[in-house]
């Protein structure tokens, strides 16, 4: 057993809990006060596939699953499945609830080396670096003379369509770094 | 009788045991709850009570006991109900007599009071602990009622309503503080570190409204002996111009309600004294706790989206809000802010309305008990 800490759990993570195996299928970290934060989690139980939700202190400790893990590549998507490969050319199928965390970023272009994990010989689950780069397909120009003061706008990623807050400044076509693990753009890629 | 353990740490300040000190007292007095308080920081908590004895590990005041958290905890009593305050770390020792218990108590984790949407989603969530088959419950306190509420004890509005303004009086001549006359502006000021003070103070000094400001005694007294130049200690007073200032000695609980009821507008920070400025029902501005990367800001738009709906004077107030905060213009917010004084004190009342169809923290916490 390894130990993880509740505030660096991601999507795909495995963690004992009450003596189970439940893989994190979705992520939330909340700031709350004090520069401190919970983490909810929404899980999938590995032996009976039931999903439920926790929460937990970002400081807390949990109990961690050492599991196989592979560097795959992104290939394509068959229903109700993505399909991941790895250097070998050997193909895993994943089912796409497991990664409804990042499939908003999962799109057949991507070339990001990304961790397959699995529980038993089974595929469970997929991490994706902490920061990708994809390209926006449309957000609105930043109007000449706009004195809102807005800072942000929302802007969609190519393929996946994912809508998500940039810079005012990013424009269609550039390039963007976004944190997969809160979602957040970082930066415009020059 | 229900007996209820809350862990309480002092991080900073005051606002984490100014709160579990009202709740412990409004379970105990409303709820007739057997409350027992852990405290780590008794001296922290001897200004807010004056009556405790810093160095006595164990004592009472009125029906709560207190008792001195330190590091070599004893072999207690588990309580039926064990609250740990704003995400402290029980003792390793209470936590296997939590698994020892023929019973399981009911253990809570009351967190931080925020505005933000994702709290309603997180409220009564459980949290499984590895090393036990206990589970914990996370309580948020909140604005609305898919949240834990606020705390709120059942005599504030009649308290409230029977201070008139001669009582009012009386209570600032207590204080050192004389009569204000008609065309003052009275104004407390309960603040942390604030670069934006220095502008303001300089700005109430040239206006025309005489402006009269009540002090705490910290960080809010520290800055104005800076800006006057002057030292600046309990029951002194220093004027320039339109401005006097009244440092304030350090006041009990009861004694700051009266202070906000007192003033015209008043300033607040971290999180009891922004609850208690909403039930004072007069115009406030919240310095709200710095976080890493301006964390904070998100909390503080997530407050004034709540509380500035359908306001038609809203702008002034975000602006205002912000400003203190270190987001804007400092002088020319506070003109559009006393410009619409009225309004905002309206909006005050109507602000609490809203808020009287949650119900209080406490009896939210005694109903998520009772069910368990």
């Amino acid at each position: 057993m390894s130990v993880k800490i509740a505030g660096d759990l991601r999507s795909g993570n495995v963690i004992m809990v009450d003596n189970v195996p439940v893989i994190a299928l979705k992520v939330q970290i909340n700031k709350s006060g004090r520069n401190t934060a919970v983490v909810k989690v929404r899980t999938k139980n590995l032996l009976t596939s039931r999903v439920s939700e926790a929460i937990f202190k970002a400081d807390e400790k949990l109990e961690g699953v050492m599991l196989e893990k592979k560097e795959c590549t992104y290939s394509y998507y068959s229903e109700p499945s993505h399909v991941f490969v790895d250097s070998e050319y050997n193909q895993y199928e994943i089912d796409a609830e497991s990664l409804s965390d990042i499939e908003k970023y999962l799109s057949p272009d991507m070339t990001d080396i990304c961790e397959v994990t699995f529980y038993e010989g089974r595929p469970i689950s997929v991490v994706l670096p902490q920061t990708i780069i994809r390209e926006v397909e449309y957000t609105e120009p930043v109007a000449r003379g706009d004195t809102s003061g807005k800072i942000t706008k929302s802007a969609i990623l190519k393929d996946t369509k994912h809508d998500l807050q940039v810079s005012s400044f990013v424009e269609i076509g550039d390039k963007i770094e976004i944190d997969t693990v809160t979602g957040e753009f970082k930066r415009r890629c020059t | 009788m229900i007996s209820w353990d809350i862990f309480c740490k002092v991080v900073d300040n005051y606002g984490d045991i100014g709160t579990c000190w009202r709740l412990a007292q409004q379970l105990a007095f409303e709820y007739n709850a057997n409350v027992r308080l852990w405290i780590d920081n008794i001296e922290s908590f001897s200004c807010l009570c004056p009556s405790l004895s810093i160095d006595v590990s164990r004592q009472h005041v009125g029906p709560i006991e207190i008792r001195h958290w330190k590091s070599d905890f004893p072999t207690v009593d588990v309580a039926d109900v064990v609250i740990e305050a704003f995400a402290c770390d029980l003792p390793q020792v209470y936590i296997e007599g939590m698994t020892r218990r023929a019973v399981a108590p009911v253990w809570i984790n009351l967190e931080y009071l925020s505005a933000e949407d994702w709290v309603e989603g997180c409220h009564l969530m459980q949290s499984p602990q590895s090393r036990s088959s206990l589970k914990k419950h996370f309580f948020f306190p909140g604005f609305t009622s898919k949240t834990g509420g606020l705390i709120r004890e059942r005599d504030l509005d009649s308290l409230r309503a029977a201070f008139g303004p001669t009582v009012a009086a009386g209570f600032l001549r207590s204080l050192g503080v004389d009569s204000k006359t008609d065309d003052e502006l009275q104004i407390s000021l309960f603040c942390y570190d604030n670069p934006a003070l220095p502008r303001l103070l300089q700005c109430w000094a040239d206006g025309r409204t005489s402006v009269r400001v009540l002090a705490a005694t910290g960080a809010a007294t520290e800055q104005v002996s800076v800006w006057f130049g002057e030292e600046f200690s309990a029951d002194r007073k220093l004027q320039r111009r339109s401005l006097t200032v009244h440092a304030l000695p350090f006041l009990s609980q009861s004694h700051y309600d009266r202070l906000l009821w007192a003033c015209d507008i008043n300033f607040v920070r971290g999180e009891d004294s922004f609850v208690r400025a909403q039930w004072a029902e007069r115009p406030f501005v919240w310095q709200i706790y710095p976080q890493a990367q301006n964390g904070q800001l998100v909390k503080l738009a997530a407050f004034l989206t709540r509380y500035l709906d359908n306001f038609e004077h809203s702008d002034v107030v975000r602006r205002f809000w912000q400003a203190w905060n270190g987001v804007g213009d400092i002088e020319s917010a506070w003109h559009g802010f006393v410009a619409n004084r009225k309004s905002i004190q309206e909006h005050g009342k109507v602000w609490v309305n809203q808020l009287d169809q949650t119900a209080d923290l406490a009896n939210n916490l005694a109903h998520l008990v009772r069910r368990k």
